[in-house]
């Protein structure tokens, strides 16, 4: 009765798990529903472009009319015979006016949007006066008045270097200490590298819920048509949920992937993705960690969704279900106000501890600062001893839920099951 | 009632060796101390009422439950440790709907560690001989009850295992199938494979199984050679046809006539000396022989018997 007559075959544990996944990926992705749902973005994006495209003229004036009342020009009574004639440089803005009532016949006519009268005593004690068709709530009533003065009246000045001056009085180069290997290139890629990371994060903790969503689908299609039987004869309950895992994981990934290359072709090519991607490189130590905390809370999320789903008779029990895990991880995408304004709490903290919350709680944290280490470390730690719990209870309550038909057992059934199983 | 025969063929290490296996779900025992071997090149019978024990003694076998007590020995090796060369039909049976034919098959096979191109060769020579080969193309939902069938069949053997475990595998089918199956059943033993066969159609097991073991609430109740159990059923029963049969004759209990046949019960007599009577009283013998009792009868007389004890 030796093992001396096995059939060579080529199937390792691993064979069978890349098996599976291969198998839930490709017959998902080929799903009509899969295939709507993931170009529903890009092809809402394209209507959209279609639709400025043919409309882009009379909507983008119609925006234009609403936040702007069209006619910009300033109409200058120079009494005082500095401002005239207009520096060419003004000549769009500005226009000159012999005198008031004339100037006011134009403002009559919105020919031009407002006076400017500069009296005959200029520069002395007497005021400018401004003559605005708008309403005190539409604008300062002196906006781009500065400039203009600030032009004519260093023309007088005789030393070129301190004309410059006075015109650019600063030219600032600013040093950070505190973030010597900050991204260089101005405030907008600093913003960058903090807001795409957490828009980042939160599109990651999303995939983890798209696919969750379809390993459920998956499991109960498999358990109510009874195929599930068949398999388990082939491979172990820890093997199919360890495929379909990866399988759907994969599958999320990609819908993930074709919404954010549609969205960078549709919003000025290579932008976006080089803006998302960006700021990982200048700030390594996030990119890993955010790698980290996806593989480890896509995974404790998955086996327990999957795992809990198959207690279900159906899709839709399944599904009610596995919501509840689902919630746990959404509270912290629940919290965001928290997260901004009091990253160092102790909810924050607490949440980034707990297994269940930690991956969408630190993914959501990184962005935004220093975490302590002890943080890092608590929460990681903690998901790396509890994923292999999860993944052991999982299984038992997978192959326990995938032969149970009908109906659903209460808390107290199921463990008194589990310890038999 | 329970009778258990040592096994006979003892010569030739078994297949399959399950010793005092035993599995509770809470109180409900379903297994209880079962013990038996099927030996290589046999068509085993595991028979039983609904809700015997069989499905969950069958998913022990396959280790898709875990027994609370005894061993198990499949092929020289635990429970899942040989899956890639055992094929199982389950009796809760169904397949992917949406997906082909063809792609069901390849994949099942490479579960069991076949490679793409072997399953496919393997898979379409066995469409052929289902009479399916036109259908590898269409999806299973496509597919009619039977057809299914057929396919859930092929899914068992496609990836040529040594040892096939079939749960009812002629539900639903109509006769033409039923014999296509058991002509597939045969060839696949004359290949040397091995079957453990579970059936709720007596007159196909008697046809097709050489031992059996009967389980009622999860104990044996019967196991052994089939033609040695209806012997013992019937261990004084013959079938006689003739002429000018006497209605009482020495040795014999009973006689129920039948037309021209009789069941004669023997009670002191053995058969090969009844025969010798009756040529000596010069009665014409057309045809004399000893009658086997129908499996199907054994079958109801002893969980019957059993469930009237309790």
């Amino acid at each position: 009765m030796g093992a001396g007559n096995q059939i060579v075959r080529s199937g390792t544990k691993l064979d069978k798990v890349l098996t599976i996944a291969r198998h839930e990926y490709w017959v998902n992705v080929r799903r009509p529903d899969f295939i709507i749902v993931t170009l529903l973005v890009p092809a809402l994006g394209l209507i959209a472009l279609i639709a400025s495209v043919f409309f882009g003229r009379q909507a983008g004036s119609a925006v234009v009319r609403l936040f702007d009342d069209g006619n910009q020009l300033t109409a200058i009574v120079d009494q005082s015979g500095r401002f005239t004639p207009i520096l060419s440089r003004f000549g769009e803005e500005f226009i000159a006016y012999a005198d008031e009532p004339a100037a006011r016949a134009a403002l009559e006519e919105e020919t031009v949007a407002r006076v400017v009268v500069v009296p005959a005593t200029y520069p002395g004690q007497e005021d400018v006066r401004v003559i605005s068709a708008g309403s005190r709530f539409s604008g300062s009533g002196t906006s781009g008045l500065r400039s203009f003065f600030m032009a004519h009246l260093v023309k007088e000045i005789e030393d070129a270097g301190l004309r410059e001056r006075l015109l650019d009085p600063y030219d600032a180069r600013v040093e950070y200490t505190s973030e010597e290997d900050q991204a260089e290139g101005g405030v907008a890629a600093q913003v960058l590298s903090y807001v795409v990371p957490i828009l980042f994060a939160i599109l990651l903790t999303i995939t983890i819920f798209i696919s969750s969503g379809y390993l459920i689908r998956s499991v109960a299609e498999e358990k109510s048509s009874r195929v599930i039987e068949i398999i388990l004869s082939s491979v172990t309950p820890q093997q199919l949920l360890a495929g379909k895992v990866i399988g759907l994981g994969g599958l999320g990934l990609t819908q993930v992937f074709v919404w954010l290359a549609s969205a960078s072709g549709l919003g000025g090519g290579l932008a976006l993705l080089a803006g998302i991607v960006l700021p990982f490189f200048t700030r390594g130590e996030v990119f890993a960690l955010s790698l980290v905390y996806y593989i480890l809370g896509y995974t404790v999320y998955a086996v327990l969704v999957g795992a809990i789903g198959t207690l279900g008779s159906n899709f839709q029990e399944s599904q009610q279900i596995s919501g509840i895990v689902t919630l746990v991880a959404a509270v912290p995408m629940m919290l965001l106000g928290v997260f901004f304004n009091n990253p160092d709490s102790i909810l924050v903290r607490a949440l980034s501890w707990f297994p269940l919350t930690a991956p969408t709680s630190m993914m959501l944290r990184l962005p935004l600062g220093e975490i302590p280490w002890v943080d890092v470390a608590v929460s990681i730690f903690g998901l790396l001893v509890t994923t292999p719990v999860i993944i052991w209870i999982g299984a038992k309550i997978f192959r326990l839920g995938m032969l149970m038909y009908g109906k659903r057992p209460g808390i107290l059934e199921l463990v008194r099951l589990l310890r038999h199983a | 009632m329970q009778r258990v025969w040592p096994k006979i063929n003892s010569m030739e290490a078994p297949v399959l060796s399950a010793r005092r296996l035993c599995k509770r779900y809470g109180s409900f025992v379903a297994v209880d101390d079962l013990t038996f071997d099927v030996y290589p090149g046999e068509i085993f019978g595991l028979l039983g009422p609904n809700g015997a024990g069989k499905t969950s003694t069958i998913r022990i076998l396959m280790d898709i439950f875990k027994a609370d007590s005894g061993e198990v020995e499949l092929l020289g090796s635990p429970p899942g440790h040989s899956r890639e060369r055992v094929g199982y039909l389950p009796e809760e049976r169904g397949l992917y709907r949406d997906q082909r034919v063809m792609e069901v098959l390849v994949y099942l096979a490479r579960l069991k560690g076949v490679d793409s191109a072997t399953a496919r060769a393997r898979a379409e020579a066995w469409l052929e001989r289902v009479e399916l080969a036109d259908w590898g193309d269409k999806r299973i939902k496509d597919l009619s009850r039977g057809m299914q069938q057929k396919v859930q069949f092929v899914a068992s053997l496609v990836h040529d295992p040594d040892l096939l475990i079939l749960d009812e595998p002629f539900q639903g089918l109509d006769p033409v199938n039923v014999e296509l199956l058991k002509g597939l059943m045969r060839s696949q033993i004359s290949e040397g494979k091995t079957i453990v066969l579970s059936a709720h159609q007596m007159n196909l097991v008697e046809e097709l199984c050489d031992r059996i073991l009967l389980i009622n609430e999860g104990r044996a109740v019967l196991y052994g050679p089939l033609k040695q159990i209806k012997d013992d059923y019937a261990p004084n029963s013959v079938r006689v046809r003739a002429a000018n049969l006497p209605d009482s004759l020495p040795g014999v209990a009973s006689c129920e006539r039948n037309g021209a046949e009789a069941l004669l019960t023997l009670e002191c007599i053995g058969a090969q000396d009844l025969l010798a009577m009756l040529v000596a009283r010069n009665i014409e013998v057309e045809s004399f022989e000893q009658a086997a009792v129908p499996l199907n009868d054994i079958f109801v007389a002893v969980v019957q018997g059993q469930n009237r004890e309790e």
